[in-house]
């Protein structure tokens, strides 16, 4: 279980990895390597240059943003999701799913990045990042473009970036008010999911009602957002009521397929099941905090 | 004086082993090594049409490149170990037909493993593709695809064994429950991979194997035979071994690397990475088994009849072992007047089924205790009850069953009352009907298993109608050596038992020494080691065997040592004593020899011997265990010797909306006789409860209809982690065996048996309303079973 | 070939390598630090996990190309120059190993747990070495090792 062989290049900056991409049309970009070298080994994917960027240092980090929400680098690890103290303020979901993410030596490697790249319809970062609505960063040769995650993921391990494009960041929506859920079924904790569910209420602009995200993963050929299944909950309606209606509409969102993991039918009906346990979990949460909130107005 | 035999003893081989010094067999560094790399059969059966290696050999970094023509040209057939009706002729590569898809159809030999595989994509091959035949049922109809059509079928055995009056039970019984079970695919998968190296020197026409091979006495054997070489040219080396659990064994790849070797005069390795381990090395045998058991309404049952198919897959060596195996407990712990046993061993395009840790009894046991859970369940008795009216007393041991199995020992009822206490039954049923009036589905299951130990090989002459290799033996050797210092060797290779302290705890006893004053060597060389054909790690024959062996070494260098001490000291042999290194004459302070001066008389001072004494201090003790006879005009034979014992509880939550199972406690109770060493003993009862845990939720082989294997990697062929097992507890009955020369039992296949059956029934208990035919059980299959027994619930109620 | 510097258990070392050489054979063949097994070569497994940085990685993930200015800690780095670490002789104490074949993967697992985690419940430790396999043990054992070798680490004994 061997690689093909393969011309390596350690990255120094964007532009040279940039550069190497449009130099050889077979090129992948290497970040974490953890879905990546799998592949290679099995001699799945034979990319002829191997474009390492883990040397490009401005692509790792996690910057707050001014609106209160945050920029996060393509490279940052997995682990750094779940640990980062601003990542779990500013984006709860997105730490709670990276910490779903096989185990820690996996996660101490994986990156954001490679994660949405990839495109694993199963993988619990794409999902999170859907649910957040959050915004993609690329760059290209002509420069860089902003992508909203509502159209960046095109299909089975199919993105909207172009072959000679990098992902170098993701922007999520500032989080204040946040109600969010998050949940899978996996055969072993670890593994890709067989079905999941994340929810996220986005707080509108002034004066305007949040906005209610709800999206499955491991159940077609990408995640998906739940539209049916989401005017099921305007803001007020993060009930538990909601919840059953929700769940009960989300089977009819997804086209799963089978695998020897699960069928199609089971997909569905775990789709519903998780649907309706992530917004209870998201309406849990909100109540929680204006509980604490008004507690906290009335103490002196 | 002091016995280190029963202690706990710290092993001798953790401290290399915990800080990376132990020497597998990757480790080997050998000069101007080759790597090999093999091409396979992407299909399940076909013919081979063509090969063409010319591109292969022309890549730089290729040494050689071995094709299946060329091995059947430059050796002999593999010698099966339980030959078939038909010879059947199988080589180290597929010649003219591919039979499983993941065959080793040609091999590379290049300066590194990468550059083998380069190579290995090189190689073009034509092939007419065959109908496959994956299900055993379908391969035994007629009009099947033949594997082998010079056999006419695809069934290698097929026979009738009744013993006792079955009709006769079957007519006076109360009732009769029939069902129908089938068990999966799946392995125990050795963390490392199987593989050797094989250096060839022209010089002598030699052979070297450096291989984590689990059977080094047989794969000699063959190795010679298939080579033509005499076997006094061969020697095998077995370093460190990674785990093997029945798996490790293929002496084709030894072959095709000998093979390699001889071409191109530099040692050549062949390590299986995990893809080619998981599709090609070894299953366990799945099948299809209909059992029907007479009962009377008190619970007592009177007789079974048992079909059962077992899927050998394209298994040449060893089949039939499958069924004939499950006759050591196909009674399990239960007193039946009458068995019959009808047993078929199919070949399919599928990978060879194998030993695996327990082989064939896992799903032996997974029938029985399945069907007496449901007989319970039928007669309204708890499932707990019922095995105690059944079971065989312990006033009755030795107890020969129908099948002629002899139960040395064990105390069933008490074993399984020990149980009960332990895991608070009564309190955990309370439990369960209280969560249940919350809606949450708990489930208890029990399973009890006999365990047997040591293969007696003559039980195959029930197949073939001749005896061929036959009994149940270990060869050992003890050497004091120039020095007063102790060395021991064994021809079995550990594979993670920690055989090195075991049998350095039974000699240091024997020689009133500490186990830290006996070196044990690692693993086994054929130039050192003494061995038989019947030498290596399988079939849970340590106890049986080994010890035997060992003491029976160590006693004749003792003996030996005591001759030449009472003649120096001029004292009779019978009054001296070993202690602490030293041959003292017992009652004389002061008067003793220590072992260092003994051996120098032994190897040195020669005069000093006394009259008629040989020089040297070395012994080697070949021990057959006695119990081991022949089949009987009845046809019964003695297939295992000795019998450990175990109960196994389990409780399990059944999430109801998802159908994922959780294990909340696990109890084993086992006996096992006298424990050798108890920390060693506990991690075996530990781990191989977890591979039946494994089996029973997670693990499975499956195929598509094209022969196609669908879970050929560890993203896909799922093993428990940490996270998926619980906190096993375990407690044990210590009843010594009669018949081993220090009581000790089998101890290593434990709870692979009972553990499928265990957590089978207690899933089936927390659904009430459904019978679980096969495994794993996954969480979509309780699903669907809760909607099944939903949807029948609703009819009832209609 | 590429040219790596980099510092395995406190050495510094400069190799030429391919760049298919996965870090795993690079400990192994190049280094002879066969500590390091290799048991899957696709992440699932464990056997090859080491130190990166301090954090544990698959070394059959990584090429070693790319560990130019890495340091890079095998089990050889943690064992001490004489006897063993604590838990190493817990593992050897609580019978936490069979064939051994995990363990190396295993101890560095767990000495990361307990560097961040100086007493994790049993559920943390069960979490901390899920991503490694061990097939002969049952891993009852091995959890209570790291137990014990966290107590032993703190100065205690267990509760
Ligand atoms: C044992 C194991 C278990 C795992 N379990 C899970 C799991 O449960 N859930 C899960 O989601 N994942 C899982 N993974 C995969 C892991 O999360 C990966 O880290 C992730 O999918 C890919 O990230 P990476 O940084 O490793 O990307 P790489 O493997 O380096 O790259 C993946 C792909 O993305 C491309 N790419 C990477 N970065 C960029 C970029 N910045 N711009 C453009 N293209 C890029 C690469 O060219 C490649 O095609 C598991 C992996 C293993 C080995
Ligand atoms: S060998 Fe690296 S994880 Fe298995
Ligand atoms: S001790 Fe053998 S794999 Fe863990």
């Amino acid at each position: 279980m061997k690689p093909a062989p393969f011309a390596y290049v350690r990255a120094r900056s964007l532009d040279e990895a940039l550069g190497c991409l449009v130099a050889d049309p077979e090129a992948k970009i290497l970040a974490g390597g953890q879905s990546l070298v799998p592949m290679m080994n099995m001699r799945l994917a034979r990319p002829s240059t191997l474009v390492d960027l883990n040397a490009v240092a401005e692509l790792s980090g996690v910057d707050a943003a001014a609106d209160g929400g945050l920029a996060i680098g393509a490279l940052t690890r997995h682990t750094d999701l779940v640990t980062s103290p601003l990542v779990r303020e500013r984006a709860p979901l997105l730490a709670t799913a990276a910490a779903h993410i096989g185990h820690r030596a996996i996660r101490n490697r994986g990156t954001l990045g490679g994660s949405l790249a990839h495109a694993d319809p199963a993988a619990e970062l794409p999902a999170a990042v859907l649910a957040l609505g959050a915004t993609l960063v690329a760059a290209g040769p002509g420069g860089r473009r902003r992508i909203a995650a509502d159209d960046f993921f095109l299909g089975l391990f199919a993105t909207a970036l172009a072959a000679d494009e990098i992902l170098v960041a993701v922007e999520t929506p500032p989080h204040r008010d946040a109600a969010w859920g998050f949940a899978e079924v996996a055969r072993r904790a670890g593994d890709f999911a067989i079905a999941g569910a994340a929810v996220a209420a986005i707080p509108g602009d002034v004066g305007r009602s949040a906005r209610v995200r709800l999206v499955a993963f491991g159940v077609d050929d990408r995640p998906i957002r739940l539209t049916a299944a989401e005017i099921h909950l305007g803001d007020p309606a993060l009930t538990p009521d909601a919840a059953a209606a929700a769940g009960a509409a989300a089977a009819g969102c997804c086209h799963p397929a089978a695998d020897v993991h699960a069928s199609a039918e089971y997909r569905r009906h775990l789709v519903s099941v998780l649907t309706e346990q992530v917004v209870r979990e998201a309406a849990g949460r909100r109540a929680a905090r204006r509980e604490g909130e008004s507690r906290w107005s009335q103490s002196p | 004086m002091t016995t280190w035999v029963g202690a706990p003893v710290p092993r001798k081989e953790d401290a290399r082993l915990t800080t990376g010094r132990g020497r597998y067999l990757d480790d080997i560094a050998r000069s101007g090594l080759l790597h090999a790399a093999m091409l396979r059969s992407p299909h399940a059966h076909a013919r081979i049409v063509s090969i063409d290696v010319s591109e292969a050999e022309r890549l730089p970094g290729v040494l050689g490149v071995l094709s299946g023509a060329e091995a059947a040209a430059a050796s002999q057939p593999i010698r099966p170990l339980i030959p078939t009706p038909t010879p059947l002729r199988d080589w180290c590569l597929a010649v003219d037909r591919v039979r499983f898809a993941g065959e080793p159809v040609a091999a590379v030999a290049a300066v590194d493993r990468a550059t083998a595989e380069d190579a290995v994509e090189r190689i073009q091959v034509a092939y007419e593709p065959l109908a496959p035949v994956v299900d055993p049922e379908a391969a035994i109809e007629p009009g099947a695809p033949l594997l082998y059509p010079e056999l006419g079928t695809n069934v290698l055995w097929h026979d009738v064994l009744s013993y006792g009056d079955v009709d006769g039970a079957f007519t006076r019984a109360d009732g009769v429950l029939r069902e129908r079970f089938e068990i999966q695919r799946y392995a125990s998968t050795p963390l490392e991979t199987f593989g050797c190296i094989a250096e060839h020197d022209a010089g002598t026409d030699t052979y070297t194997f450096w291989t984590n091979d689990q059977r080094p006495g047989f794969t000699l054997a063959i190795l010679a035979e298939s080579l033509g070489v005499p076997q006094s040219r061969l020697r095998l080396v077995c370093p460190d071994i990674g785990g093997a659990f029945g798996n490790k064994r293929r002496p084709a790849y030894l072959l095709t690397c000998a093979l390699l070797a001889r071409k191109t005069g530099r040692p050549v390795k062949y390590l299986e990475d995990r893809i080619e381990n998981l599709t090609a090395l070894m299953h366990a045998c799945n099948g299809v088994m209909d059992v029907e058991l007479a009962y009377r309404n008190d619970g007592t049952v009177l007789a079974f009849r048992i079909r059962d198919i077992a899927d050998e897959g394209k298994n040449l060596v060893s089949p039939t072992q499958h069924n004939l195996i499950k006759l050591g407990n196909i009674a399990n712990g239960y007193r039946i007047g009458a068995i019959r046993y009808e047993p078929y061993s199919v070949l399919t395009t599928k990978c060879p089924s194998g030993a695996n840790r327990g082989i064939g009894k896992p799903f032996m046991c997974f029938a029985i205790e399945r069907t007496m859970a449901l007989l319970a369940r039928r007669l309204g008795l708890d499932p707990a009850e019922l095995r105690l009216r059944n079971y065989v007393q312990p006033a009755e041991m030795p107890y020969t069953t129908p099948t002629g199995s002899q139960y040395d020992s064990g105390d069933y009822p008490a074993t399984l009352r020990r149980a009960l206490e332990r895991f608070d039954y009564r309190g955990r049923r309370a439990e369960q009907a209280r969560a249940r009036k919350e809606g949450r589905l708990l489930g208890i299951g029990l399973a009890t298993s006999v365990e047997p130990a040591g293969t007696n090989l003559a039980s195959y002459e029930l197949i073939t109608g001749r005896r061929a290799a036959s009994g149940s033996a270990e060869a050992a050797m003890v050497r004091i050596e120039p020095d007063g210092q102790v060395r021991a060797a064994l021809g079995n290779p550990a594979t993670g038992q920690g055989y090195e302290t075991v049998v350095a705890q039974i000699v240091a006893d024997e020689l009133g020494l500490a186990p830290d004053e006996v070196h044990v060597a690692r693993g086994f060389d054929s130039l050192g080691t003494p061995s038989l054909y019947l030498s290596g790690s399988y079939s849970n024959k340590f106890s049986v065997t080994d010890v035997g062996a060992v003491v029976g070494a160590a006693r004749k260098v003792r003996d030996k040592a005591l001759r030449i001490a009472a003649h120096r000291l001029e004292a009779a042999p019978a009054d001296l004593e070993l202690i602490d290194g030293e041959a003292r004459v017992r009652g004389v302070p002061g008067r003793g020899l220590t072992l260092r001066e003994i051996a120098r008389t032994a190897y040195a001072d020669v005069l000093g011997l006394p009259p008629g004494e040989d020089p040297g201090l070395e012994s080697r003790h070949f021990h057959s265990n006695p119990l081991a006879a022949p089949v009987d005009e009845r046809r019964r034979v003695r297939s295992q010797l000795v019998f450990s014992n175990a109960a196994h509880c389990c409780l399990v939550e059944v999430e109801r909306r998802t159908g994922q199972v959780r294990i909340l406690a696990y109890l084993v109770v086992h006996d096992c006789g006298r424990e050798l060493n108890p920390g060693i003993v506990e991690g075996m009862v530990h781990g191989s409860t977890v591979h039946g845990i494994g089996a029973a939720l997670l693990e499975e082989f499956r195929y598509d209809e094209g022969g196609n294997l669908l879970t050929s990697t560890f993203m896909d062929y799922l093993k428990p982690t940490a996270l998926d097992v619980p906190d096993i507890d375990v407690d044990h009955l210590e009843t010594p065996s009669p018949f081993t020369p220090l009581g000790a039992k089998g101890v290593g296949e434990g709870g692979s048996i009972p553990g499928p059956a265990a957590v089978a029934n207690a899933v089936e208990d927390a659904l009430a309303a459904f019978v679980i035919r096969s495994l794993p059980i996954t969480p979509e299959r309780v699903w669907s079973w809760l909607n099944l027994a939903g949807e029948t619930g609703a009819r009832r109620t209609r | 070939m590429i040219s790596v510097r980099l510092t395995v258990n406190g050495r510094a070392v400069e190799r030429d390598v391919p760049p298919r050489r996965s870090l795993a054979e690079f400990l192994r063949e190049d280094l002879g630090l066969t500590g390091t097994h290799v048991g899957c070569e696709h992440g699932v497994c464990g056997a090859c996990t080491v130190l990166v940085g301090g954090r544990s990685a698959r070394s059959c993930l990584l090429f070693a190309a790319q560990l130019e200015d890495a340091t890079v800690t095998t089990i050889e780095g943690l064992t001490p120059a004489a006897g063993l670490s604590a838990l190493q002789s817990a593992f050897r104490d609580c019978h936490a190993l069979q064939c051994g074949f995990c363990t190396p993967g295993m101890i560095v697992a767990a000495h990361e747990l307990l560097a961040e985690n100086p007493a994790p419940s049993r559920e943390e430790i069960r979490a901390a070495i899920a991503g490694n396999l061990c097939m002969c043990t049952g891993y009852v054992s091995i959890v209570r090792a790291i137990e014990q070798a966290a107590a032993a680490r703190r100065g205690g004994s267990l509760p």
